[in-house]
């Protein structure tokens, strides 16, 4: 987990991924992060630079995500969730944009998101069409892209857009899959205890996933 | 009709985390060491049909303290008619 | 508010001269209301601090209460009044940054944040102005450092349409072993680290705008502007020094900056302090020493600092990209020297600095409540069903997801149960156990209070309680905010004195101490002078020895029964109901009853932890029909209530048995099976209650013995519960 100044949802990812994936994390602050180290890297969420000018715009232009680059090119695996997403989209990692709710609001609430074309480490256990509830925080998740992507896993709000993307898109990772950006936070739902009385934990696939992927390939 | 801008900033008195912020983690950090402050606003275009270039500006000007479009408190605007039309 | 005479020759008197302009700069701030509590402390003595379980009570910057052996949990309540009034988005931000640093003083992890907002009518065009600022500010500060707003409350109503009154709470965790409260003694080095000190809330005193040499008011920065980012770092770096155990005592650089700082420290523990102003990080260039004494800069903490940890302070700071000074060290003769430009500009005794003389002032009783109806003249009420419509759209009793959903309540992911969908809010402790919880709510009713401030803040006090209980927690210790009018207007003060009376009283009745609290004084409307509704608002914490047993109150089967606990009396005085059906503000309030609320509160906690509870709300306002309205509409679910099974003594209409608001109350899902134990239990333990109906069908019926009153679609209900307010706000 890489942290930012302003990222705040980073302990939550190292709890969910030692507890439910039972693997080994660590939190490194963005100074200190070098490339070939890690066997998977999650950008986490929160308000890096305090979404200054735009979310995730000063982060992506940040020493640190030369280095990701680099283990991206190596063939690690990277997840960036909420803001973490915007900084690879604002880096150029992933296509398109992130832009303001049309409501002009932060809106906070559950979901339901279908999983499209899942391959690659972070989706590896999922089936195509996937149905799974997670929870959503943000004031600039509406994505944005000219053309519908084709040939790559996607993530999509189910039953209501609730930030006006395109396409409904929720999330969106890279043609092999290695690389998944997605504005749900999965490991917000990856406990029952903390899942309201009629959802259930739709983050688990991803912790499995790569869980799974890290210890078998994928 | 004329084009009307708007730019709102936070006083030269009050605290500006968002430009110090992009002064200071983007722009010096990255070696734009001839930049020496930035300060970061808002910026709004009105089409407005009024008769004269005049009318257009006073009347944006009162709407956006009518309708608290920048709190007088603590922001300063700048109401200037856009690009070759000049008032005054 | 400018010194008195009187207090202008007190100083005179303390330093055996005349004060310099530092001195009077310092004096000014310190001796502020605000800061010194001189119209209040002779009152709040009243109030009753502590138990065995309260480690720090009232005098540090936050209290901490024992949880579950090795941990406290520090929690604290603040306004921010005035300036929301005057700039709602950054006066409600930085009034979430002040509390947060506040809870950090004592090394703890803020957890979670609640707002409780006293806005105007939605309608307004003003007032709807501040209702989107002030959301918007919490919303802003709040979710960028990541402290999840998890409950809170919100009160609607035309007095204040001008001035809000904006009540936020803090809660933050820390094990009892790693407390930041050591002594401080002389030698300890003081740090200022955070944001650089600029203008920021320095008003236009005739003082201050002497030192600025400059004629233009416009000069004079009166807004405070936060920056979440630079808290987020304060908090990041101040964790992780607390950790190393690097910082002696610490605290937040709050109302009055630095000047109140230093005497409240040096004063609590008998110490002087030698200051250096020039070694302070500034962000302006040419400020006086008097500016530099009381700006209001947000997001800076003081740190005391033993020499030989000072490196080790300043790398951890230093990775975190924080600003930080050594601006002086503590010395043991109480004085407080301070240096500028190599000129002592103040040389001021510590103890007679921080606390100035009680100011007694006097009491008046408003003719306005003495001419308060007290009878109440009802007609006859024919169409139910319209009466609860009006009763659950009214704006104090909808959803209000429009406010919360503005703000991250998952964050720290501890959330168990969320807004919306209990009577508090519930939180787990991971550090604590897998399943350790707590519980967290405020409440307060300015209309009660109006009609009766004694009783009207008992009541908040008793509403607090229901609603720890009614998750399953057990109720541990409160805060309280008292916000009222001018204190020197005989009739404004007389409400402050009511309602401190009504707090102490309830809370040594249900044994809960009140382990901190604040006075906010001189809420007045800006355009006439009078004060806004004055209100008391109680913030409380629950312990939960497992979460997996907390409740929320949808309803959750059909065949379940529904069962009220508690009795209902004829007491529509000063409910929701009057008001919305009829314009009415007047009658008796509900009566507090501590004993009831012990007792009913037992018997409630003990169906939850056996598992016959499946859902638990309280009553209040709009009384059971309209708690029972908001259990159908968040599970979806409906049920029919014969009232004639509602205990009640002395109700003679249908209307004062649904809309009544006498407290006490609670109505509970028990689970098919369970009923006879739980009856059982009820009789045991000397507890009215009755049963009402059983879960089933799509609406919610209600009858008194065979004769129906009520039948409304629980899709039309939900549609009215949930829309409502956006529709209200947005248009």
């Amino acid at each position: 987990m890489i942290r930012f100044p302003g990222s705040n949802a980073d302990l939550d990812v190292v709890w969910v991924i030692r507890k439910v994936a039972g693997v080994n994390a660590s939190l490194v602050w963005h100074k200190e992060f070098r490339h070939g180290i890690y066997d998977a890297i999650v950008l986490p969420g929160g308000f890096s630079y305090g979404d200054w000018l735009r979310a995730g715009a000063i982060a992506a232009r940040s020493e640190v995500m030369d280095e990701v680059g680099e283990d991206v090119l190596n063939g690690v695996p990277v997840l960036g969730i909420c803001n973490g997403f915007q900084i690879l989209v604002e880096s150029g990692i992933l296509p398109g944009a992130l832009l303001p709710n049309t409501s002009g609001r932060f809106i906070c609430g559950w979901v339901k998101l279908r999983l499209l074309n899942p391959r690659g480490p972070w989706l590896k256990l999922a089936q195509h069409g996937l149905v799974v509830d997670m929870p959503i925080a943000h004031g600039e998740g509406r994505y944005y892209v000219d053309e519908e992507p084709i040939n790559r896993p996607m993530i999509k709000y189910f039953d209501t857009n609730p930030n006006g993307s395109s396409y409904d898109i929720a999330g969106v990772a890279s043609e092999s899959g290695l690389v998944l950006g997605l504005m749900p936070h999965p490991e917000r739902a990856a406990e029952q205890i903390l899942v309201p009385d009629d959802r259930t934990p739709g983050g688990l696939i991803i912790w499995r996933s790569i869980a799974s992927a890290l210890k078998e390939g994928w | 009709m004329y084009v009307i801008e708007v730019i709102i900033t936070n006083k030269e008195n009050v605290r500006d985390p968002e430009g110090e912020t992009i002064h200071r983690s983007l722009v010096i950090r990255r070696g734009f060491n001839d930049v020496a402050g930035i300060r970061a606003g808002k910026y709004l275009e009105f089409r407005v049909n009024k008769p004269s270039c005049r009318e257009a500006l006073e009347y944006v000007k009162e709407l956006c303290y009518k309708l608290r479009i920048y709190n007088p408190v603590v922001h300063d605007i700048k109401v200037r008619a856009s690009g070759s039309d000049s008032c005054d | 508010m400018p010194l008195t005479t009187e207090e202008l020759s007190e100083i005179k008197m303390i330093l055996g001269r005349e004060p310099t302009r530092a001195e009077l700069s310092m004096f000014e701030a310190q001796w502020s209301e605000h800061c010194s509590y001189k119209s209040s402390r002779y009152y709040l003595r009243l109030l009753p601090t502590t138990n065995s379980n309260v480690l720090i009570g009232p005098g540090r910057d936050a209290p901490a209460v024992k949880a579950f052996d090795r941990f406290a949990l520090v929690f604290k309540i603040e306004s921010h009044n005035h300036p929301s009034a005057v700039d709602p988005y950054n006066g409600a931000a930085t009034g979430i940054g002040g509390i947060v640093r506040d809870i950090m003083t004592l090394g703890a992890k803020p957890i979670a944040l609640l707002d409780l907002l006293f806005l105007g009518e939605p309608s307004n065009q003003y007032a709807n102005w501040l209702i989107r600022g002030v959301v918007k500010g919490i919303s802003d500060y709040g979710n960028r450092i990541g402290v999840p707003v998890v409950a809170g409350m919100i009160w609607f109503d035309k007095s204040y349409n001008t001035y809000p009154l904006v009540n936020v709470a803090c809660v933050g965790i820390v094990e009892v072993s790693k407390l930041v409260n050591s002594v401080p003694e002389a030698g300890d080095l003081i740090v200022v680290a955070g944001n650089s000190t600029g203008r920021d809330g320095i008003f236009g005193s005739s003082f201050a705008s002497k030192s600025l040499g400059s004629d233009e008011l416009s000069n004079i920065s009166a807004v405070q502007v936060g920056n979440p980012l630079m808290e987020k770092l304060l908090i990041d770096a101040i964790t992780e020094a607390t950790e190393l155990g690097l910082i002696k005592y610490m605290k937040d650089l709050g109302g009055g900056g630095l000047a109140t700082a230093l005497s409240e420290l040096a004063a609590d523990h008998n110490l002087g302090a030698v200051v250096i102003l020039d070694s302070l990080h500034l962000r302006e260039g040419n400020m006086s020493p008097e500016e530099i004494l009381v700006s209001e800069s947000q997001e800076r903490m003081m740190l005391i600092v033993a020499s030989d940890r000072l490196n080790d302070l300043g790398a951890v700071l230093k990775r975190y990209d924080l600003e930080y000074s050594v601006i002086g060290y503590l010395s043991s003769d109480g004085l407080i020297k301070v240096y500028y430009r190599g000129e002592l500009v103040a040389n001021v005794p510590a103890k007679e600095l921080a606390k100035p003389r009680i100011r007694l002032w006097d009491i008046e009783i408003p003719e306005e409540y003495r001419s308060l109806g007290r009878e109440l003249r009802i007609p006859e009420v024919n169409d139910l069903s319209h009466a609860l419509r009006k009763v659950l759209s009214s704006p104090n009793v909808v959803s209000k997801e429009w406010v919360y959903s503005q703000y991250d309540y998952e964050v720290g992911i501890r959330t168990v149960i969320k807004p919306g969908a209990g009577d508090a809010a519930v939180l787990r402790l991971m550090e604590v156990s897998e399943y350790a919880g707590i519980a967290v709510k405020g409440d307060g009713n300015p209309r009660y209070v109006y009609l009766n401030p004694f009783m009207g803040a008992a009541n908040a006090v008793g509403e607090c309680y229901r609603n720890l209980i009614s998750v399953g927690s057990k109720p541990v210790a409160i805060v309280d905010e008292l916000n009222a009018g001018n204190p020197e207007k005989p009739t404004h003060y007389w409400y402050f004195t009511q309602m401190v009376k009504g707090v102490a009283w309830m809370a040594q009745e249900l044994k809960l101490p009140v382990v901190g609290g604040k006075v906010s004084f001189y809420n007045e409307d800006l355009s006439n002078g009078s004060q806004v509704r004055p209100v008391t608002t109680i913030v409380g914490v629950g312990l939960i020895d497992d979460v997996r047993k907390s409740v929320t109150y949808s309803l959750k089967n059909d065949g379940d029964y529904v069962i009220v606990v508690g009795v209902t009396c004829p007491e529509l005085g000063g409910s929701e109901y009057i008001y919305r059906c009829f314009g009415l503000e007047a009658g008796e309030i509900p009566l507090p009853r501590p004993s009831s609320e012990i007792l009913n509160g037992t018997y409630v906690s003990k169906l939850i932890d056996l598992g016959y509870a499946l859902a638990v709300h309280d009553v209040d306002v709009g009384g059971i029909a309209a708690a029972i309205s908001e259990m159908c509409v968040k599970g979806m679910k409906g049920v029919m209530i014969d009232l004639s099974k509602v205990p009640a003594r002395g109700c003679s209409r249908f209307d004062e048995i649904m809309f009544s608001e006498s407290q006490a109350r609670y109505l509970v899902e028990v689970r098919r099976d369970c009923l006879g134990k739980a009856l059982e239990l009820a009789r045991d333990l000397n507890v009215e209650v009755g049963v009402l109906g059983e879960v089933h069908g799509d609406e919610l019926a209600i009858r008194y013995g065979d004769l129906d009153l009520v039948r409304v679609g629980i899709n039309e209900l939900r549609e009215i519960y949930d829309n409502t307010l956006e529709r209200l706000i947005e248009g």
